[in-house]
């Protein structure tokens, strides 16, 4: 079953909100889960991995800018690091950036992409076997990427871009599918009778 | 509607309906193609036998009188035996790339058999109970941009007839009323033999297609800041340059007296039995009198007549009246005032990326010029956040709850951008103007869609509603009917504080008889000579 783009993207806002991210977090997950799919890497299957793996904070060094961004305990999660990221690109122009244990590195890509669109420059991360070269709008990607990685670079470039496809559907395993959904589940209410008629201001017949 | 059968018209688009095979029980299907210059879309209509125990207008319903898609393209006998597996299950059922939309329509009962009778017995429906309702069937949900599996609007958005924003949607409503007429009709033949009469054509053209519209749409006026912005942005400047003529022809003015005249009679035809809308239309009608009486006294002689009219408008007239009137001053110049439609779909997506370099002070001064109003509100006060917008379990149904009532408030929405910002705002006096918001963020992420919504106001002016959406006094429908109104939906008929029907493309000539000379002023109903 092939489900459209903003279906991935709706879904990868709630599962992200029920996993406990906030809203503008959530936004950010959602954003970067459709980002993958249209082009053409599996962003369920890494948002569904990513939402039910334990993850660390980045140390306080980053805070004050630090070129390594490593985890103060458990893995980094690539939302958190890549969003922040994204929003210091206005000081990642000249100056390469190191990641250190990252789960789930794909995710990154897209903040990737974000920085290429800000800044105008192609971007590239690399490192753990893989290659993604993204201007913003296109991806190159060369290698297998792996489920996490221990040292990924962010640095702009001049490498020519050879663009991978892009899809207007995205056909995400089922396991991966139904995890998101099931992670989306937690942000609705269980409905009670009351909940049911007054919530929705119905009561009044619709046979007329 | 207006921007749809404008292009329908002037494009020359052709109708046809290349299927009809509905039984003796009004069981079957039904297709309707469309044709324009370069592409064609067909509404495949399904219609069904619902009892009566059946039918609700609520997203809780799991049956209905009818059901839809909108097929990119003419449908395969394939295409049609795979969406009768699915259309009629609506939201548990899935569709395909090859569809546009979803949606279902329920029967107005009464005026469903009374139509059906009275054709059966050879004689046309009575008009008065007809304007009364207005309606044969009503959709209670129109469902497109990549819903249950749709195509997204991402990859049809560049097609010239459906990049302003519901074109879709509105073209499935369209065909959805031709259907309805000739269902009806079929079923009086059914009935009534021989003996049985066809609908008149100004009968038939004075009904439009009802809907219900609950509150899952508030959200979405939430949700979509730029979109919303952009439609706003698109009338402030239709009203800008009508208020900038410095000099009505005799021709602007007849056609202004004309549309004035027969709004009268729209407004006398609109039935509504909530207390609120009852009072609404009563200032209205008084109103439509003023005007009529300031016209009389005061003509169009000065300079910038639109403009003194609407200047004198703001001090006289209810907020129903002065709506009525900006819209009614358009109505003259199509030449100034059509284009803007072409600007009101939203290029930029409504999750914009964060510029991390913007200072603290700049993100201050964007707060406060949206939602400056709201800081000083007390928002522990339970009046001030008495609701809580939440997303039931059962259906997955947007509603809204009693946040000191009902066990809900972990289950927030963010559908409160003032008390949000609020927060955002208070957080930030900590900081110094000078550092940027991408620090902020790094220590507090809970103010990241705040701050992102902040930053698009710089594009999107009119992005957010001025009021507190959560208030003991919210009144949902309003946000509804802002929605609504640019639809071009009439006779807005609450029927509580959160969900309301309306009527659309009534008055319109059916696609049958569309043309460059009826395509345009169809809303406005015809006073008899």
């Amino acid at each position: 079953m092939t489900v459209s783009l903003n279906e991935v993207e709706a879904t990868a806002k709630k599962a992200a909100r029920g996993a406990g991210h906030t809203w503008g977090m959530a936004e950010e997950a959602a954003k970067a889960t459709r980002w993958l799919c249209r082009h053409g890497v599996d962003g369920c299957a890494a948002l569904a991995r990513l939402l039910t793996t334990e993850t660390g904070d980045i140390e306080q060094d980053a805070l004050k800018r630090a070129r390594v961004w490593r985890p103060v305990s458990a893995p980094l999660c690539p939302l958190n690091v890549g969003a922040s990221m994204a929003d210091l690109a206005h000081e990642l122009i000249d100056e390469p950036r190191q990641v250190g244990h990252v789960t789930c590195p794909s995710l990154l890509i897209p903040f990737a992409a974000d920085i290429a669109s800000k800044t105008g420059k192609t971007v590239a991360l690399s490192g753990a076997g893989f290659t993604a070269l993204t201007d913003g709008e296109t991806l190159n990607l060369v290698g297998q990427m792996p489920y996490q990685a221990d040292q990924l670079v962010f640095h702009t470039t001049a490498s020519p871009l050879r663009p991978n496809g892009v899809f207007s559907r995205s056909d995400p395993a089922k396991p991966d599918w139904a995890m998101l959904q099931e992670l989306a589940h937690r942000t609705y209410a269980p409905a009670t009778e009351a909940s049911r008629l007054k919530g929705a201001g119905a009561g009044m017949t619709d046979n007329d | 509607m207006r921007v749809l059968l404008r292009r329908l018209a002037g494009e020359g688009w052709r109708f046809s309906r290349p299927k009809f095979e509905i039984d003796d029980a009004g069981v079957g299907y039904a297709v309707y193609t469309a044709t324009g210059p370069q592409r064609s879309y067909s509404l495949v209509a399904f219609a069904h036998d619902l009892p009566d125990d059946l039918r609700s207008d609520r997203v809780i319903a799991e049956a209905w009188d009818a059901t839809f898609a909108l097929f990119d393209g003419v449908p395969t006998d394939a295409d049609i035996e795979r969406l009768k597996q699915n259309v009629p299950l609506q939201e548990a059922g899935r569709i395909s790339e090859r569809e546009l939309s979803l949606s279902r329509a329920n029967r107005s009962v009464r005026l469903w058999d009374h139509v059906v009778s009275a054709l059966a017995k050879g004689h046309q429906p009575d008009t008065d109970m007809l304007d009364q309702v207005g309606y044969l069937m009503r959709t209670t949900a129109v469902y497109g941009s990549g819903k249950f599996g749709a195509a997204d609007r991402e990859t049809i958005c560049n097609r010239p007839e459906l990049s302003p924003p519901f074109q879709v949607e509105m073209l499935s409503v369209y065909l959805t009323r031709a259907f309805v007429r000739d269902l009806v009709q079929h079923m009086a033949r059914i009935k009534g033999g021989s003996a049985a009469t066809t609908l008149d054509q100004s009968i038939a053209q004075r009904l439009g297609l009802g809907n219900s519209t609950g509150l899952g749409m508030a959200p979405f006026v939430i949700n979509h800041p730029m979109l919303f912005n952009n439609w706003i942005m698109a009338r402030e400047e239709a009203i800008r340059r009508v208020r900038l003529i410095a000099r009505a022809t005799p021709d602007d003015i007849h056609l202004f007296k004309d549309r004035l005249k027969r709004s009268e009679l729209s407004v006398s035809r609109w039935v509504s039995q909530h207390p609120i809308q009852i009072k609404k239309i009563a200032s209205l009608t008084r109103d439509l009198d003023r005007v009529s009486g300031r016209i009389a006294q005061h003509g169009f002689h000065m300079e910038f007549p639109w403009d003194a009219l609407m200047v004198w408008a703001t001090s006289q007239l209810s907020m129903e009246g002065q709506e009525l009137l900006a819209s009614l001053i358009l109505e003259p110049y199509p030449d100034l005032v059509d284009p803007l439609a072409n600007c009101m779909a939203a290029a930029q997506s409504d999750v914009t990326s964060i510029d991390g370099a913007m200072t603290i002070a700049e993100m201050r001064h964007l707060l406060e010029n949206s939602f400056g109003w709201a800081f000083d509100l007390d928002w522990q006060s339970p009046q001030n956040c008495a609701r809580a917008w939440y997303v039931s379990e059962e259906k997955l149904e947007p509603r809204l709850g009693e946040r000191f009532e009902e066990p809900v408030a972990p289950y927030e929405q963010p559908l409160a951008p003032a008390r949000d910002a609020t927060s955002a705002f208070h957080d930030l006096k900590a900081w110094p103007d000078t550092s940027n918001i991408a620090e902020f963020l790094l220590e507090h992420p809970e103010h990241r869609h705040t701050v992102r919504r902040a930053q698009l106001s710089r594009a999107a002016p009119y992005g957010e509603i001025r009021d507190n959406t959560i208030s003991a006094d919210v009144l949902p429908i309003d946000m509804l009917r802002a929605k609504l109104s640019f639809f071009g939906a009439t006779h807005f008929d609450p029927r509580s504080d959160r969900w309301v029907r309306i009527c659309m493309f009534a008055g319109a000539p059916y696609p049958d008889h569309l043309s460059k000379a009826n395509a345009e002023d169809w809303v406005f109903p015809q006073v008899a000579q």
